[in-house]
Parts: structure tokens; C-alpha cells; sequence
């Protein structure tokens, strides 16, 4: 046994995640067992306040394919939750450790913590029109987004196991993405495109109004993945990034709920659409109904007065 | 002759869905849907098969309602539907969505390749996939944004948040695609009316042999109401109101 009592085992790809389910586990008063695939990440984490890291090493270079041997660790040890951080790699290893443990899961959460033995969880259903809150019991998988907790702090031990790879699936190429778009999560204004545009060379109008306005551009999930005409890490929403500037406008955004999950912390919002009932101007404070094409020159000329 | 698989699930359209005034939500309004992502899962199902020279099978499971989803899968060119209809289906989390799903799999003979989307548009959990691969001991590809059939080896790209991993899996294996593997046409008036002569296997919870009750216990469930101010300028031409929204934004403070 690695934790001598009941703990929460985390895993997560990025070492910010990592860090914050560390400080999760603490504000519960739960001990936390860290693994990661080898003794680099390992030692990243060294300083942020787990009881244990334990650096996996095997034949694979990929986590998710260890995960019935997490599943199997998790039962000897008796975790209590095994918390992943929400990224791809992250859900796919829960889901598949949760999937050999034929036990709960959570994905996303939005806050969790306990009650007694139980793990009491809320997430967003919906694209985030309904808020459903589960509990859960016995061991049980939970994905956690990244920004939910504070970070915690204190010196780990490192131990190394071997652990056996399923290596049905092999990697045969890594091609890193290189991040091109700005961190929206920062920015205090936001101009975001949507499916409006007829054509990449378009861009140029919200990119104009966007620095008049001093703003980044960012756009809905089909222009980065259908159109690809702006960088995966601009589109906003449920699956994309969650922001909270001051000031979000949107031209040519027809407002599905996904999408607008993403900007209900703004401090403004602004829309600019032809179609007088599209659902973005139920969530907006301000909007003109309009042709983008016309209004959006318009609205930069008067911007530089 | 081998069998691709593709799991959809038939879901409340979230446009439609009401918020009451107690924040209580009302579903009776909304309509159902195959799951956007889902439709995809079709489609990349579909390519498979022919690749392969097999058919493309649904799997899906659900409750009465989603009877209306097996003439629309259909149309969109499955070759036959396994419908797996229960009462539990409207309580399912993703342990028995997967337990479902993955029993009724392993009724069929020679599954060559097991294709979901990323997600379902309402619950959005991405479990499914590996789940079932689990359930199963199949190998699993999450994150497929491209792939690649030659002989039984099924080559993949996964989109991760910082790279594009290339993979390599022999065939049977469980897949999940990102909806931009394929734009997943809208079926013409000719599928639409084939679709109503192909077959539909209907599946019983008791056929299948598993528990279908689910892990976790749901405590509360309210909706999201955003609360904004709604003003729209639309009085006098489009000058003028560019001009209300200026000097608003200016008040505000925000520009
Ligand atoms: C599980 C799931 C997750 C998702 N996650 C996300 C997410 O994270 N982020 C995201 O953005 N989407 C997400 N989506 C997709 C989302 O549901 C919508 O499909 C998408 O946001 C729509 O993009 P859009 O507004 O650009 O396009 P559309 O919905 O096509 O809207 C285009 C708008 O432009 C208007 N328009 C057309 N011409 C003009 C003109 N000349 N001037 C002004 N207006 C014009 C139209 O009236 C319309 O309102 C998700 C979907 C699912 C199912």
C-alpha cells in the first residue's frame, strides 16, 4: 500500500491540472497519490503538496494505455476517487479506468466536494442550460476542468513502478501543436466571428474592429474546426475556451448554448446578427440587428473617432 | 461479413429545452434528435464499411421515444439498426450506457470496428468509447480527427490539446471521432424513403443480460438563466443605432 489510508489518486497530463486536484484533495483533507508516466513530470510536481508521486515506467508512451493496470492499483490500494485532469488524454484514461472498474464517473465537473464518504458533484447538461448535481459511492472517477482549485504546496516522495502497458495501441508520430492564438482566458476585450463569414479573407473586418477595440478575436467551434481559419485555441464555449472579459462582441454568432457557456462570466456582451431571434441576443446586454458586412465597418469608423 | 458499428443516441434538443421561474426545467416542448456529434459517427461508420466491404450497423439504446430516431439513422445510410429499447435508458449514466451498449455488441458476429462520436450533445460526458472498449477489452482511439483503414490495421490522427498523435491499432478496436472528421450530409428524398425497408433489430433490457441501473445518484437538477440586460438599438437607420451602441459601450465604461 502506497497511502495508508483511503486517498485520492490524480492523474493529469498538464502539471497545472495536476496541481490544483493536489490542492483539491487537500481542502478535503485527503491524502493524494500523484502518478505520472515517468520520473520527468514526476519531479515537476515534486513541490506541489501530494503525499506520494508515483512515476509509472513501462513499454508505452502512452497513459491511457496503463489503464487497466490503474484500475487494478486502484483497487489494491483501496482509493477512495481517482480525479483526472479534463483534458483529452486525461477523460479517455478515466473513462477507461472507469470503464475496468465498471464504477461511477463524473466528467467535467464543475465543483466537487464530500459529504461523509460520498463525492457530491455538479456539472453542466446541455451545452450548460441545466445544472445536475450527483452523488456518488465507493470509488469512483471524476474529471476536473482546469482553474476549479487553489494549488497547495509541500515536498512529495517519488517512487517508481513498473506498471504493463496494453500496447494494442501503438504511437507512431507526435507532430507537437504549436499554440498560434492568443490565451482568451486573459483577454479583457473580445471580438468573436461565427459561421456568418463567407470567406477567410473576411476575417480582415473583425480584425479591424478588433484593434481599434484592442481586443483579441476569437470564434465559434466551426470556424477553428470545420473552416479552420483561426487556431484551434480561439474558439470559445463548452469545449473550447471559457472566458470572462469585460467586453465580449460577436457578429455573425448565432448563440447555441455551447457556445455561450463560454462567455457567461463576461462583463458585457454584444451582438451583432441578421436574424433578430437568434439566441445570442437573449444573452446579450446590447445587440444590432444587421448585416455584419455593413454594421461592422460602421461600428470600427466610429470606434477611431 | 464484418460489421462496423456506430453508436448514436437519440437526445432533447437543448434549444428547446424551458426554464421555469423556480429554475425547474420543462423537456415537454423539446424535440428529439440524433445527437449532433453522432451524426458524424454515422457517417465515419458508413466510410468504413465500405472500405472494409461490410455493413454499417446503429447501435443504440433508448427509451419508447427515440423510435423516431431509427428511420433517420437509417436514412443516412446504416445499413440496419439494433435498437435497444428500455425504460432505463431516460436514468442511464455512462456506466450503463456503456453496459448497454457494449452487450448488445457482443450479441453481433464478426465487429470489426466500434465508432462513437466525441460526445453527446446533452450529457457530453465522452465516456462512451472507452467505456465500451473496457467493458469489452478492446483497444481504444479517442480524439480521432482522421483515419485510415488498410487491410485490418486501422491507422488514426488524434487531436490532443498539445499535439497530433499518429497511431497505429489492428482491427477489432473502438473508436471516438471529433465531429471534423466528415461533414455528414443531410439524407436526399431517395435514403430517406430506402430507410423505411431496412431492418430494425429490437433489443429488450432482459435480452441482454446486465444491470442497466446507474452508479450515481442524481440529488438535483435546475437549469442556467443568464440574466442581461437585452437591449436592442433599432431605432432610426443603421448609422444611428452604431451611434446608441457607441456612446452605450462608452457609458459603460468599457471601451
Ligand atoms: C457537444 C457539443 C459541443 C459544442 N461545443 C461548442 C463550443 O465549445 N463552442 C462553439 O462555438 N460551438 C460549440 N458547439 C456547436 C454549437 O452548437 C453551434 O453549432 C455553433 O456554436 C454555431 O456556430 P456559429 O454561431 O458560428 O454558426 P451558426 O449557428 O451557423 O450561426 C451563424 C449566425 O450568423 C448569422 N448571420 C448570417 N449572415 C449574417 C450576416 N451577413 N451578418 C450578421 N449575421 C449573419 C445567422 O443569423 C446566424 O445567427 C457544440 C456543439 C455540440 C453538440
Amino acid at each position: 500500500m502506497f497511502c495508508k489510508v483511503a486517498g485520492i489518486f490524480v492523474y493529469s497530463d498538464q502539471a497545472d491540472i495536476a496541481r490544483e486536484i493536489i490542492g483539491f484533495a487537500r481542502l478535503n483533507g485527503r491524502q493524494s497519490v500523484v502518478l505520472t508516466l515517468g520520473e520527468k513530470d514526476a519531479q515537476a510536481l515534486q513541490n506541489a503538496g501530494a503525499d506520494k508521486i508515483i512515476a509509472i515506467k513501462g513499454e508505452s508512451e502512452m497513459i491511457e494505455n496503463y489503464a487497466q493496470a490503474i484500475a487494478v492499483m486502484l483497487k489494491d490500494e483501496s482509493a477512495e476517487l481517482f480525479a483526472v485532469g479534463a483534458t483529452p488524454r486525461g477523460r479517455d484514461l478515466a473513462a477507461r479506468v472507469a470503464g475496468y472498474l465498471d464504477c461511477a464517473m463524473v466528467s467535467d465537473i464543475a465543483a466537487a466536494g464530500f459529504e461523509g464518504d460520498q463525492i457530491v458533484c455538479t456539472r453542466m447538461m446541455y451545452g450548460g442550460a441545466v445544472q445536475q448535481t450527483e452523488k456518488l459511492s465507493g470509488l469512483s472517477v471524476i474529471t476536473i476542468p482546469p482553474g476549479k482549485f487553489a494549488t497547495a504546496q509541500g515536498e512529495a516522495s517519488i517512487l517508481s513502478l513498473e506498471l504493463p502497458a496494453d500496447n494494442r495501441v501503438s504511437l507512431m508520430e507526435t507532430a507537437p501543436i504549436v499554440k498560434e492564438g492568443v490565451d482568451l482566458s486573459k483577454a479583457e476585450k473580445v471580438v468573436c466571428v461565427g459561421m456568418a463569414l463567407d470567406k477567410a479573407e473576411d476575417l480582415q473586418i473583425a480584425r479591424d474592429l478588433a484593434d481599434v477595440m484592442g481586443a483579441e478575436l476569437g470564434c465559434t467551434r466551426s470556424i477553428a474546426e470545420e473552416r479552420h481559419w483561426l487556431p484551434v485555441e480561439s474558439y470559445i464555449g463548452i469545449s473550447g475556451a471559457v472566458i470572462k472579459p469585460k467586453l465580449y462582441l460577436s457578429m455573425g454568432v448565432s448563440g447555441q448554448i455551447q457556445h455561450v457557456y463560454g462567455i457567461r462570466d463576461a462583463g458585457l456582451i454584444v451582438a451583432i446578427d441578421t436574424n433578430e431571434k437568434a439566441p445570442i441576443f437573449k444573452a446579450a446586454d446590447y445587440g444590432i440587428v444587421g448585416d455584419l458586412y455593413q454594421v461592422v465597418p460602421m461600428l470600427t469608423e466610429a470606434l477611431k473617432k | 461479413m464484418s460489421q462496423v458499428i456506430a453508436c448514436y443516441k437519440w437526445v432533447a434538443d437543448e434549444a428547446d429545452i424551458r426554464i421555469n421561474a423556480d429554475l425547474s426545467i420543462d423537456l415537454s416542448k423539446a424535440k428529439g434528435k440524433i445527437s449532433d456529434y453522432d451524426k458524424n459517427a454515422i457517417e465515419a461508420a458508413i466510410q468504413a464499411a465500405a472500405v472494409l466491404g461490410g455493413k454499417a450497423v446503429g447501435v443504440t439504446f433508448g427509451t419508447s421515444d427515440a423510435k423516431p430516431s431509427l428511420k433517420d439513422a437509417l436514412s443516412r445510410g446504416l445499413d440496419e439498426v439494433c435498437y435497444i429499447k428500455a425504460q432505463e435508458a431516460s436514468q442511464a449514466d455512462g456506466a450503463a450506457t456503456a453496459r448497454a451498449l457494449a452487450a448488445a455488441i457482443k450479441k453481433l458476429e464478426n465487429v470489426s470496428l466500434i465508432i462513437c462520436a466525441e460526445g453527446a450533445s446533452d450529457t457530453y460526458s465522452r465516456q462512451t468509447a472507452p467505456r465500451i472498449g473496457a467493458f469489452l477489452d478492446l483497444p481504444v482511439v479517442t480524439s480521432v480527427s482522421k483515419m485510415e483503414l488498410t487491410g485490418n490495421t486501422l491507422t488514426a490522427v488524434r487531436k490532443l490539446d498539445d499535439c497530433l498523435q499518429t497511431v497505429k491499432v489492428d482491427l477489432p478496436a473502438v473508436v471516438a471521432v471529433l465531429p471534423e472528421i466528415n461533414p455528414a450530409p443531410i439524407p436526399g428524398l431517395k435514403a430517406v424513403l430506402a430507410a423505411g425497408k431496412k431492418p430494425v433489430h429490437e433489443l429488450k433490457a432482459a435480452d441482454l443480460g446486465v444491470d442497466l441501473s446507474p452508479l450515481s445518484t442524481i440529488s438535483e437538477i435546475k437549469g442556467y438563466i443568464m440574466d442581461r440586460k437585452n437591449i436592442i438599438f433599432n431605432e432610426g437607420d443603421l448609422a444611428e443605432q452604431v451611434k446608441a451602441l457607441v456612446a452605450a459601450l462608452r457609458k459603460e465604461g468599457v471601451l
